[in-house]
């Protein structure tokens, strides 16, 4: 075996000397607990989430959901090959769009409520006008966006003119729709990117990774901010904190977490009652609840201060594989391999 | 943490990055958790999910029995 050269010698030991000292200057900050620190707060109220509405139109798995900008529409994707957008309000059919593949993962909603995307297995992100159908009468197909070397696992539309994929092939791309071209793509983790959330200033985003780890960027950057560490398996889903400060995650490893961007480091730790994988996580209006849907069938709430397990939501009859809360906090979506979508409030 | 690379120039690439984010400036996870609590007891009232609706006029999916404009 070839001796290594001195120069990666001496990276590889600036590399753990760097980790020992990322880690001892965290703890040094480490100067409270949050549950510790939120003991005399007022404990949540008794509220129970119900079913508000059970969406039922789906033939097959649907994988994914997320709300409209109106907090009253949102869209799914399922392998039966459609999107279906809803009425949340009323369980009501909007639009059906039929897919050119089945094999949808992940779906996103603009903001502005006038375009939603999806992608999966097929490599593809393809996005669609809501208000405009094409001859056949579905919503007319406004971009492909091909070039993935890997499944399509996530989407965020930065605006009706941007949009921010995360994929298998591990990179992170930015497209301009207008023009049809990928304004950046970078490698982003160490392993498939499945989740991505976007901050409330959408200036920066938090991604998640089969790595185990979430980084932090500047949505005009193609190097991170930050790296947090701490889950021990693949990381499903992250979603921002409306604060700005805090994001949720849920991952394989059958936990939970909150992380802190400001002091860089992990701050809640939540586990539900028996153990299984969570596939997905949401924060309430405020964050004082953390939700996470999982592969026990059920969505998992926690008062995110107290780190206490507040409820469990059944329903579904089958693994729970995405939720979204509505911009306004007024409600939860909830999509399942049962087929299908419930509006929980 | 798992810093797997193969080539002088990945190595190169992956310890910059660490110095880049070893360097930031962080602040005490007391003052985090603070500000963290601050924005949650603002938004509280807010939080339908938490407090439920104040009034059924503003319950989305109340039964509606007469007309409503859309």
């Amino acid at each position: 075996m070839p001796k290594e050269d001195p120069e990666t010698t001496a990276l590889k030991k600036e590399l753990t000397d760097l980790i020992s000292k990322v880690k001892a200057d965290q703890e040094k900050l480490a100067d409270a607990k949050l549950a510790e620190k939120c003991s005399d707060l007022g404990d949540v109220p008794k509220i129970r989430f119900v079913t508000k509405k059970t969406l039922k139109g789906h033939l097959n798995k649907v994988n994914s959901v997320h709300y409209s900008g109106d907090s009253r529409h949102c869209v799914t994707g399922s392998l039966d090959g459609k999107l279906i957008i809803w009425d949340t309000w009323s369980g009501n059919k909007v639009q059906i769009i039929p897919l050119r593949s089945a094999w949808v993962m992940s779906v996103a909603f603009a903001p502005s409520g006038n375009f939603v995307a999806c992608g999966g297995m097929d490599n593809m992100c393809t996005v669609y006008d809501v208000n405009n159908r094409d001859a056949t009468g579905a919503a007319k197909m406004v971009r492909e966006l091909a070039g993935y070397e890997g499944f399509l696992s996530s989407c965020r539309f930065l605006d009706d003119t941007h949009i921010l994929t995360g994929s298998g092939d591990m990179k992170i791309c930015v497209w301009d729709l207008e023009a049809g071209k990928r304004e950046m793509e970078f490698d982003a983790h160490a392993g498939d990117v499945v989740s991505i959330s976007l901050s409330p200033d959408m200036k920066s985003y938090v991604t998640g990774s089969v790595d185990k780890t979430c980084k932090l960027w500047d949505v005009r950057d193609e190097k991170a901010k930050q790296t947090f560490f701490g889950h021990e398996a693949d990381v499903n889903s992250v979603c921002y904190h409306n604060g700005g400060y805090a994001f949720a995650t849920a991952s394989e490893d059958k936990t939970a977490r909150l992380f802190d961007i400001r002091s860089d480091q992990q701050l809640g730790h939540y586990t539900p009652p028996g153990a299984s994988g969570f596939t997905s996580c949401a924060l309430s209006l405020s964050g004082r609840y953390l939700m996470a849907g999982s592969d026990d069938n059920s969505v998992h709430s926690w008062d995110t201060l107290k780190v206490s397990h507040t409820g469990t939501l059944n329903g579904h009859e089958n693994r729970v594989t995405s939720i979204s809360v509505a911009p306004n906090g007024v409600a939860m979506a909830s999509c399942s391999w049962d087929s299908s979508v419930r509006v929980w409030g | 943490m798992d810093m797997m690379v193969s080539t002088l120039q990945q190595q190169r690439a992956v310890t910059e990055q660490l110095r880049r984010e070893a360097a930031i400036k962080r602040i005490p996870v007391s003052v985090a958790v603070s500000d963290i609590i601050k924005y949650i007891n603002e938004h509280e009232q807010e939080d339908c999910l938490l407090v439920g609706f104040s009034s059924q006029k503003v319950n989305p999916f109340r039964e509606k029995s007469s007309c409503t404009v859309l």
